[in-house]
């Protein structure tokens, strides 16, 4: 009991019901963002299907952290349910943009999100 | 107004990892990835020190969110890098077991482990078993080649223009409101969840041995009002010679409300009929992606015939034919 209660210590910002200052705030925002950035920047550039369905995921994540820092600085657990939801929509747009990339792979058996330029019109 | 980082430091931060970043993507000739990683690691290690360092030491966070963040971001960055797909895939789930270090830090240890569980355990394996059904497996005896749409990212200049004016804009706009925000709730709101667990109060005081011979937790306070008021920290207990006052000095530690009580109450309680509507999409997701990726067969009139017959299991036919 005691070895829990003090590695919860160790790993806690501050004892839970304190909350945290808005500088600590910033840093996890700075982190959320930049990750935000990567996966937007991987989206754009790569050209793999599949790699392109990461970075939405990366994406997601990012907006995780920002969820759950705003949580635990407003001492409010919305975030946190919030955060469950954003799986739910990542685990169902997961299944379904696989589904498709499989699809999509059977027709052209390639991975190639220039092979499907055409789709522009 | 307070600023957490000089916006001249900032902006050379974003340049400086832009730059990196463009010269990390995968293109053709190989060229300095390595040189453009190190770039776009020095810048974003330069933007979270010059944070930290304009917070002072009162106001850092732990030591375990720099390790953290610094996993995390690099595995981001190896993730749209790497030619490969099954690596990239591999150090996704890097960063996602560094963000649910990040989570821990932050308290929120059911979701640290709900990502982990969903996330590197369902989502990722789902990937993985994708792109190993997507790949073309090299010939006999040939040395496998990397696709050129995995070596050759599609303009990765524009493409990190747009990403770091994007990064700009979010940090400052940021910066901008979140020093002037204050917390809604205090820890005595937190506690007053208590309220609700009136179980968990009266199993706490006896583990700790605050409960004397006869007593036990009162069902209502002596002028009548709730026995548990976790907001203003009183906790009346009666059965001894006299009800009286257990005040929130005296809680032992056990007593605080835990992240996973009140993610319950907030889920449940607060939020209703939301955990229904999440069903509700997962199975929808379920049922088109069975539709999506269900394979159609070409059969003639002879052949469907004959399936049919073999799914009813009338022979019959066959022997009259």
């Amino acid at each position: 009991m005691n070895t829990m209660t003090d590695l919860t210590h160790l790993l806690a910002q501050t004892g839970f019901p304190d909350s945290m200052g808005s500088a600590t705030l910033a840093h996890y925002l700075f982190v959320s963002a930049a990750m935000f950035a990567i996966g937007l920047i991987g989206f754009v550039s790569r050209r793999n299907l599949i790699i392109m369905f990461l970075c939405t995921e990366l994406m997601f994540q990012a907006a995780g952290i920002a969820l759950i820092a705003f949580g635990r600085f407003h001492l409010d657990f919305t975030g946190q349910t919030f955060v469950i939801f954003v799986l739910t929509v990542a685990a169902a747009e997961a299944a379904m943009a696989l589904a498709l990339v499989v699809l999509l792979f059977r027709r052209k058996e390639s991975l190639d999100a220039g092979e499907w330029a055409e789709l522009k019109g | 107004m307070e600023q957490f980082i000089h916006p001249l430091v900032l902006y050379t931060a974003c340049i400086l990892g832009a730059a990196g970043i463009c010269l990390a993507l995968p293109r053709r000739a190989g060229g300095p990835q390595l040189i453009g990683a190190f770039i776009a690691a020095a810048a974003g290690g330069i933007a979270i020190l010059a944070m930290s360092l304009k917070a002072g030491p009162a106001a850092l966070p732990s030591i375990y969110f720099y390790i953290f963040a610094a996993v995390a971001l690099g595995g981001a960055l190896r993730v749209i890098t790497h030619p490969r797909p099954v690596y990239a895939a591999l150090y996704f789930i890097l960063t996602i077991i560094a963000t649910a270090g990040l989570f821990l830090i932050l308290s929120a240890e059911f979701m640290a482990f709900a990502l982990i569980i969903v996330y590197a355990g369902a989502i990722l394996i789902t990937y993985l078993f994708v792109i190993m059904l997507a790949m073309q497996a090299p010939a006999e005896g040939e040395v496998e080649v990397l696709t050129e749409y995995d070596t050759k990212a599609r303009e990765p200049l524009a493409a990190t223009v747009a990403g770091f004016l994007l990064l700009a804009v979010l940090t400052t706009m940021m910066f901008r409101g979140t020093a002037e925000i204050a917390p809604v709730a205090t820890a005595a709101q937190v506690d007053s969840l208590l309220d609700d667990l009136p179980r968990k109060v009266e199993r706490v005081l006896e583990n700790h041995n605050m409960l004397e011979e006869g007593e036990k937790l009162a069902l209502a306070a002596p002028d009548g009002g709730p026995a548990i008021d976790g907001a203003a920290g009183i906790i009346w207990v009666e059965g001894g010679a006299e009800p009286r006052i257990i005040e929130r000095a005296d809680w032992p530690e056990e007593m605080s409300v835990k992240n996973i009580e009140g993610l319950g109450f907030n889920l449940l309680r607060d939020h209703p009929g939301t955990i229904e509507i999440a069903g509700v999409i997962l199975l929808m997701a379920m049922l088109g992606a069975v539709v999506l990726s269900r394979k159609q067969v070409q059969m003639d009139e002879e052949a469907k015939m004959r399936q049919a017959r073999l799914l009813s299991g009338d022979t019959s036919g066959e022997a009259g034919a």
